[in-house]
This record gives C-alpha cells, structure tokens and sequence, in this order.
C-alpha cells in the first residue's frame, strides 16, 4: 500500500509546482494584453490610445497589488473554479469557453489515441510474435515509412483528396446543418465531420506503439519462462499472450497513459487544418491573442492531465508488475 | 552406435541427430553431429561436456524447442516409439509435459514474473490432465510438500522467492503431471555450492521415489557421476563416450573424458593433482579433418590427424576414439606410435604437495585488516534497516603468499574485497596497506588518493567477458594502466603491453595485441585480464572467483599462471572463491567467512582437513563425495 500513497503524495507535490510555475511564466513574458486588445479593435495601423488602453484594462480586470498578493488570489480563484474572464470570448468565462471545446478534442483526441494503442499494441505483438515472416516486415517497414510522414501532412493530404477533390467529406467545422444536442441527427453529423480528422491522427499514431511493442515482445520471447511455457505444451494462445504479450506490455502502459495525458491539449495543427472547434484550437488563438486566462487555463489543464495520467500510469503499473510493488513497499 | 541396454523398446532411442546452425551473417556449423543414444524408462543418464560441446543444443532438440537458425538437420528421435522429428507442434504439445518434464539452465528467468506460482503450475496441470480447481490447487500442494517448500508460497510471485527456492519449484513443476521423462539442463549452474546439494539430493530422492527417466546435462562432471547411472561425453558435437558412471570413473577410455575427470580431485589428499586440457575446441564452421580432439590430445596417433573416429563398442561402453580401441581392442596392427594405456589424463596438470601447501608462513605482512565490520543501511518508507555485512573480521596478507576468502554467496566476501581495495569504506576497524613506498591507511583514504592505492592493488573479476570493453583491442585495454599508472609513453606502453601478453601466456604477443575480446576464448579472456592487473605493477592483486566461469578444463591452468606470478613477482593474492579445491591448489592461508565472521583461519591443509567449523564442513561435504571415495594420485 505504501507504494500507492507515495505516487499520490508526489502527484500532489508536483501539482502545487505546476501552478505555481503556470502562475509565474505568463508574468514573466512581454507585451500587454490590453495594448494587443485595443490595437485589434482599432485596426493595425491606428494609433493607440492611452484612455482606450487604460480602459481595457479595467474591463479585463488586469492584476492589482503585489505579485505575492496576485498569486494568493490566483490560488483562492483557482480553488473556487474561477479562471477568470477570456479576453478573446469576452465576456464568457474561460471555463464556459474550454467546456465548449473539451468535448470535441476528448472524442476525437481520446478515442484516436485508444484506437491507436490498441491497434499499434495488437499489431506489433502479432509481428513479433511471426516474426521474420511477410506480415512482420510489412508491419515494420511500412510504420517506418508511414512514421516519417508528419500528421499535419497527411491531414492536408486528406483534407485535399477526399474534401477538396471528391468531396465526400466536409472540409471543415465540428458539424454543419444539425444544432448541437444528444440526438442521433447531431451525433452522426459530427461524426461525419470528424472522419477525416480522426483518419489524420489514425494514420501515424499507431507507429510508435508497433514498433515499442514488437521490440520488447521479440525481447520477451527470448526469455527462459517462453521456453518453459512452450515446453509445457501450452497453445501458441496462451504463451503469446499470458506470456509474452502480458510482460511485453508493461512499458508501454506507462507511455499510453503519458499519451493520454496530452489528449487534452488536442492536436492543434490538424484541429488548426480542419477547423476543428476543439482545444488544439482554442490553444492556437489563446497565443495569437495573448488570451493569458484562457492560456493559462489551458496550460494547466494540460499539466493536470499529464499529471493525472502519470499518477493512472504508476498506480496501473503497480497492479501489472508484482515486482514494482515489492521494490518501493 | 546404441547403448547395448537390454531393453526391447527404449523409452527415448536418438539416431545419427544432427542440428544445424545458420545464421545470416556468419557460417554455418553443426553444433550436434550425429549423435545417437538410447535411454530406457527410470534410467538416470548424464551429459558431460564443456561449454560449446553442442549438449544443450542437443537438449533442446530432444525437446524440439529449437528456434531459428537451429533446425534439426539429420537423423531421428523416438519417444515412447513414436518418432517426434518431424512430427507437428500440435502433436507434440499433447506430450509436452504429461510426458516429458524440463528444468532449464539459468532457471532462475524460467518463472513467468507477473504470475502467481500456482497458476503457472496450474496452466501446466490443467493442459494435460482432467483435475480442475481445488483438485489442481491440491496436486500443487502436494508438490511443494514433495521439495519441502512451505505451500503458503504457491500464492507468491517469483520474485518473492530466494534462488535455490525458485529451482526447487521448477524442479516441482516438472514433475507436476508425473511424467516417465524429465530432462535437466545444468539445473544447479550459478547457484550456491550448498544450494546445489539440497536440489541434487531432491532430485536424487525423488527420482529413486517416482521413477521417472532422466537425462542430467552438466559440467561439472563430479555431480553427474554422483548422481548417473550411465554417462555421455560429449565434444565438440560428437557423442565421444558413452559407460556406466562406475566404470567411466574406474576406467575412462577417452582422453577427453580422463581430462575432464582430471580436473576434480580431492583437496583434503597430500598431493593434489588436477590436470588441465591445453588449447581451445574446434571451429565447427570449418572442415575438421581427423579426429576433432586431436589438437588438444596428448594421447593422440597419426591416424588420429587423418581419420575421423567413430563411436564403437569397448569394454562394456563404448567410445570414439582410434587410441582406446587400439589399446584395449581386438586390433592386431597397432601403430609403433600408440601409447601406453592410462587411466589419467596425459596432460599437463597443477600439482601441490604437502609439502608446498605446509611452507611457513614466512612472508612479510603487507596488509593488515584489524576488526573491521560493514554495516549496510538503507531506509523502507520511515523505518531504516540496516545489515550487517562484515562482522568485526581481521587477518593479514603477506607477500609473495596467497590467501584464500571462501564462503558462499552473502558471507561478506565482496564487501571485505571492496573495503580492501578501497571502493567502500568500514563502518568501524581499520585496513593498513604496508606497501614498498609507504604505509596507507586504506580506511581512511581520501577519494583523491585512491588512484595512488590503486596501483598497488589490482582486480581480476570473475566474468572476462563482462570485464574487457568489447570495442577495443587489447592494445588500448593494456597500455591503458601503463600509461596512467606508470607514466610511460605510448611508445614504450606498447613494448610492455606486449611483454605482459608473453607473461601470461599468450604468445606470439604480436599475435594478439591487436585482438579484440571477442576473438578470444574465455581462458584468454581470463589471461588478458589478469594482464591488466600486472600492468600497474601492482603489490597485491584481489582475485574474485577468477575460475568459477571458466570450464573445468581450463581451470587448473588459470590457477598455475597466478601461483607463477605470484612466486615470480612476490605479489600477494587474495583469492576470493567458494571452492575449496581451488583454494587448496593455489592458496597458503585460508579464511573461511560466513555471515560476515571468520569461522575460520589458518594455513590451508589445516582447515582443509580440520574444520573446526560445522560451515566449513558443509562446504566440504558439498564436493561431490563419490568421486572422492577412489583415491586418486
């Protein structure tokens, strides 16, 4: 049990370091948000004006006081769900602005990424389980090769043949003709929409689970305990998976559970690409327009999510492997 | 080529095997090369043989577990009268393990780590036969009741189990569905001498008790001819023996078999003899023309350079061997080269005598260790723990004389050796190096003087292929500690490092120095690294089991080079080791460590023959006592 309460004590440590931190960087960088507000307002090339600026600054409710003051405010905020105001959306609250675009990117990030272990995992224990035959040096090669396409290329690539060319996919957007709501019209509309995204991220995620997973699984198979589990006359089944595949999957949880941790940053360039209104997205506007509380709500998102998926990845790995537990308890 | 056994229908019968070897990237050879035996039911068979003699590749293909790119190239093997050479995985899964039982080399990674003991008996119990839940758990039980483990492990992970534990379960689960065939392959190798004892005495035990056949694969000779019915050797891929155990021990016929048993020998007798096999087997990737021994033989006839022997009848065995049958054969037209018949191998061997091993202890001291102890801590969540490693030990080496460390695994030999050589410190005593340009207080030693000590004192470890970098030639290995010890040029490095290479034996010295480790064998491996050791010219060198991986063939010639170094160089040794053999051969002073103490100390046919200790005892019955029992000059 002490190996479970130590991983959680050092989730928490390192929690209060991360907004902390996510409290100090935005401080530490140039430019003022207020100056960028009003410039966009007025146009590129117009002269700011001082009362306009000092305006905007009320209204977006800039920091007062001391920095140690700020960040006890920052604190008392944060623990009352208050991120404060988008400059970007004003006058919606940052958490109505992410709560809008979380669902997107948790459907298609999420699910993208589950498919893809799951795909990259089976795949990569299968050629390494028939290893040296065609279907291993065809899985092999062929996720080199897809491995060096970047995504964003691809997703252009997609976007160009089955948007542009043929048209049998919406170039853009989350959905279209439907209003969104839990019904099947709606439901099958986003769907729809998010095919090509989805295929996109689909395409190369996999590639690196295939790969981890055959080289530890070839590993694997070389120990003495497959060639005990063959001697006792167990079927191909049970040693490939009860065996091999189970041991070989161990490293690759953790990396998942990382994986799925960055899930909720999105996948800014293809969301970017296909307009997609997820938090990728959201992310790549919150910089373009200095939006620091939606910015600073996203980065901490992220980090909590990176976070509490260290924290699933640590806690799974001790219920996997007996001998993790042992070692720290 | 059979065994001449009465039996009708042999339980396992093995005709002209040959395996294959073919790797992509370098030659093909064939590690077993028609090799034949039968093997009737409850019959105990041992294999002997160095490492590369081809005898776990053998094992494997009984087992038809070779993996690519080992195929069976040649010949049959029939169990139970069923030929299983070619026949389907799916076929033969349904003997697997009802029929034929394995415990495998190294089984200390032959437990699946994430899975609990029972269920890996259980997957194994319910694959063969019709017991089902509380049934298995109870035949499982029963099992660990059977090699004396306390059942509540059946719920623990492997990881939770001591090493002697683990190959006693592995010996169990071979026996889990009672089967008429269980092979052994090096079951003991790399555990504890007394370890050893306990598994060999269960398997011994419970073979007698269930009957079942088995084929025992090992090196180490003195097991497998306590414990065999019958004996294989094999060399070189060739089956080149095959006798009873008492009459292989009574009267070995070929000079390998007499080589390899010439490397035992009881340390408690006055004259030590333990003979050694020059030279290295041959390359199976290249033609071999004659008999494959040849080069190494000291037996060996003109014929033997141009004929291939084969395995054939004699004197109740039978062996492949032109002397042997010559000798002791029907044959009329005996070569005017054919030697005399010997029991023993016609080789060079290390000799000591009484006397040699009885000379005062004149030496002067250079090291004295005075009540040192080790206490290791290491915190678990809040509470510390800590062990105690060396317990309050003093003795002292003097120079030009070796004195040996033995205990088992745990008993504070490694920690002892690192506290002399200054990688750790003593929690409490003190360890005063008395060396030629000065006394140093090892204990005390700033880390920025140990380079200074280092030159006195050097290692050799146990494992050379673990302790010469593989990227580069023993040129930069040797001149290495000649120029940062010794000061010297590169030039004048290069001219030492090759005199180093003669020192040890390795010569032409231009021959090697540009080698690569991998390109020697392990007991030039071993020469190298001790090479290494001489190069700092050191005062004293700590030796950590130097031999315990090397054959048995070679060991006695490792242990001659170090007693010359240390006769000619007046350098003192301590020898650390588990084997009292060993020690006998090479050692003047003993001290016997167990749990951090010294049980015991003084010179080492004293101890040898006297244990006042009950450890040391223990450590003697260890040796494998029914080679001891003729007595050997």
């Amino acid at each position: 049990m002490r190996y479970f309460t130590r991983k959680i004590v050092f989730f928490l440590a390192t929690l209060w370091a991360a907004i902390t931190l996510n409290f100090i960087i935005p401080r530490l960088q140039p430019g003022d948000p207020a100056e960028v507000m009003v410039q966009k307002l007025a146009g590129k090339d117009a002269q700011l004006n001082p009362a306009a600026v000092e305006a905007m600054r009320a209204m977006l409710g800039a920091p007062e006081g001391s920095l140690f003051e700020q960040y006890i405010a920052y604190l008392k905020a944060l623990s009352q769900g208050d991120f404060g105001i988008s400059y970007t959306y004003y006058p919606y609250p940052v958490t109505e602005v992410i709560g809008q675009a979380l669902p997107w990117t948790l459907v298609l990030v999420g699910v993208t990424q589950i498919l893809a272990f799951v795909i990259g995992v089976t795949l990569g224990a299968y050629a390494a389980w028939r290893r040296n035959t065609r279907f291993d040096s065809i899985v092999t090669l062929g996720s080199t090769f897809l491995g060096t396409l970047p995504s964003f290329w691809i997703a252009l690539l997609l976007l160009f043949v089955f948007g542009y060319t043929t048209g049998w996919f919406p170039t853009g957007g989350g959905y279209s003709s439907t209003s969104p709501g839990l019904n099947v019209a709606f439901l099958g509309d986003a769907a729809y929409h998010s095919l090509l995204p989805a295929l996109s991220l689909l395409i190369s995620a996999p590639i690196g689970w295939i790969l981890g997973m055959r080289n530890t699984m070839i590993m694997n198979l070389g120990e003495d305990y497959i060639r005990l589990a063959k001697a006792k006359g167990l079927p191909d089944r049970v040693v490939a998976l009860r065996y091999a595949a189970r041991n070989a999957l161990l490293p690759s949880v953790t990396g998942f559970a990382i994986a799925l941790g960055g899930v909720l940053g999105g996948s800014i360039l293809v969301e970017k690409i296909y307009d997609y209104p997820g938090m990728g997205r959201l992310m790549d506007e919150a910089i373009g327009n200095r939006d620091f509380p939606l910015l600073q709500a996203l980065l901490l998102f992220i980090i909590v999510g990176v976070l509490l998926a260290n924290l699933i990845a640590d806690l799974l790995y001790g219920v996997l492997d007996p001998r993790v537990r042992r070692a720290e308890s | 080529m059979s065994a001449n056994g009465p039996q009708p229908t042999p339980l396992l019968r093995v005709r002209d095997l040959s395996v294959r070897f073919e790797p992509r990237m370098s030659p093909a050879l064939t590690a077993v090369d028609g090799v034949g035996f039968d093997l009737a039911d409850g019959e105990f068979v041992g294999l002997i043989g160095e490492s590369g003699s081809g005898k776990s590749t053998l094992a494997t293909a009984l087992l038809r577990l070779l993996d690519k790119p080992c195929r069976i190239s040649g010949g049959s093997i029939e169990f139970d009268g069923e030929d299983i050479t070619t026949t389907s995985q799916d076929n033969l899964r349904r003997r697997r393990w009802r029929d034929i039982g394995t415990v495998f080399q190294s089984s200390m990674n032959a437990l699946n780590p994430v899975m609990r003991i029972e269920a890996q008996f259980r997957d194994a119990i319910e694959e063969h036969s019709d017991l089902r839940g509380d049934a298995v758990t109870d035949r499982v039980r029963e099992l660990f009741e059977m090699i004396m483990i306390d059942p509540r492990f059946m719920a623990a992970y492997p990881h939770e189990l001591s090493g002697g534990m683990k190959q006693r379960i592995n010996l169990a689960l071979a026996l889990a569905n009672r089967p008429r065939f269980v092979l052994l392959d090096e079951p003991t190798t790399g555990l504890d001498v007394v370890v050893q004892r306990s598994i060999l005495e269960a398997v011994r035990r419970l073979q007698k008790e269930q009957g079942f056949a088995v084929l025992f694969i090992s090196h180490d000779i003195g097991t497998v001819l306590e414990l065999s019915d019958r004996i294989f050797v094999m060399y070189a891929g060739r089956l080149v023996e095959q006798q009873g155990a008492a009459s292989l021990l009574e009267n070995p016929l070929h000079p390998y078999s007499k080589g390899l048993l010439g490397s035992y020998s009881d340390p408690r007798a006055d004259t030590v003899r333990v003979t050694y096999i020059p030279g290295r087997p041959p390359d199976l990737s290249r033609p071999i023309e004659g008999c494959r021994f040849a080069a190494r033989c000291p037996e060996a006839i003109e014929r033997c350079q141009s004929d291939d022997p084969v395995l054939l009848p004699l004197a109740g065995g039978s062996v492949a061997c032109h002397v042997a049958h010559l000798q002791r054969g029907p044959v009329q037209d005996a070569p005017e080269d054919l030697p005399e018949p010997t029991r023993v191998f016609a080789g060079p061997a290390f000799v000591k005598t009484a006397e040699d091993s009885a000379r005062a202890l004149r030496g002067e001291v250079f090291l004295e260790v005075s009540d040192v102890s080790k206490v290791f801590k290491h915190r678990r969540g809040l509470k510390r723990h800590s062990i105690q490693a060396v317990d309050n030990v003093s003795f002292s080496l003097r120079r030009g004389k070796v004195t040996a460390l033995v205990g088992q695994s745990g008993s504070g030999k490694t920690t002892l050796a690192r506290m002399i050589t200054g990688v750790d410190r003593p929690t409490s005593g003190s360890i005063r190096f008395i060396g030629s340009d000065g006394d140093i207080e090892v204990d005390r030693l700033p880390t920025r003087r140990l380079r200074d000590y280092r030159r006195h004192v050097q290692m050799v470890f146990q494992d050379p292929y673990s302790s010469l970098n593989p990227a580069l030639p023993l040129r930069y290995t040797l001149t290495r500690p000649l120029r940062n010890h010794r000061g010297l040029s590169a030039k004048q490095a290069k001219a030492v490092a090759g005199e180093l290479l003669e020192t040890v034996a390795l010569t032409p010295s231009r021959r090697f120095i540009d080698r690569y480790p991998h390109e020697l064998s392990g007991g030039q491996r071993q020469r190298v690294v001790i090479a290494r050791a001489l190069a700092a010219d050191p005062e004293l060198i700590v030796a950590d089991e130097p031999i315990s991986s090397l054959d048995v063939s070679i060991r006695a010639e490792i242990l001659e080079l170090l007693e010359q170094l240390v006769t000619d160089r007046d350098i003192g040794v301590l020898y650390i080791t588990h084997d009292l053999l060993s020690a006998r051969l090479l050692a003047d002073e003993i001290v016997v460590l167990n749990q951090g103490t010294v049980v015991e100390h003084g010179p080492v046919l004293d101890v040898i023959r006297n244990p006042a200790d009950s450890y040391t005892r223990t450590l003697l019955d260890a040796i494998p006592n029914r080679y001891l029992k003729p007595a050997q000059t």
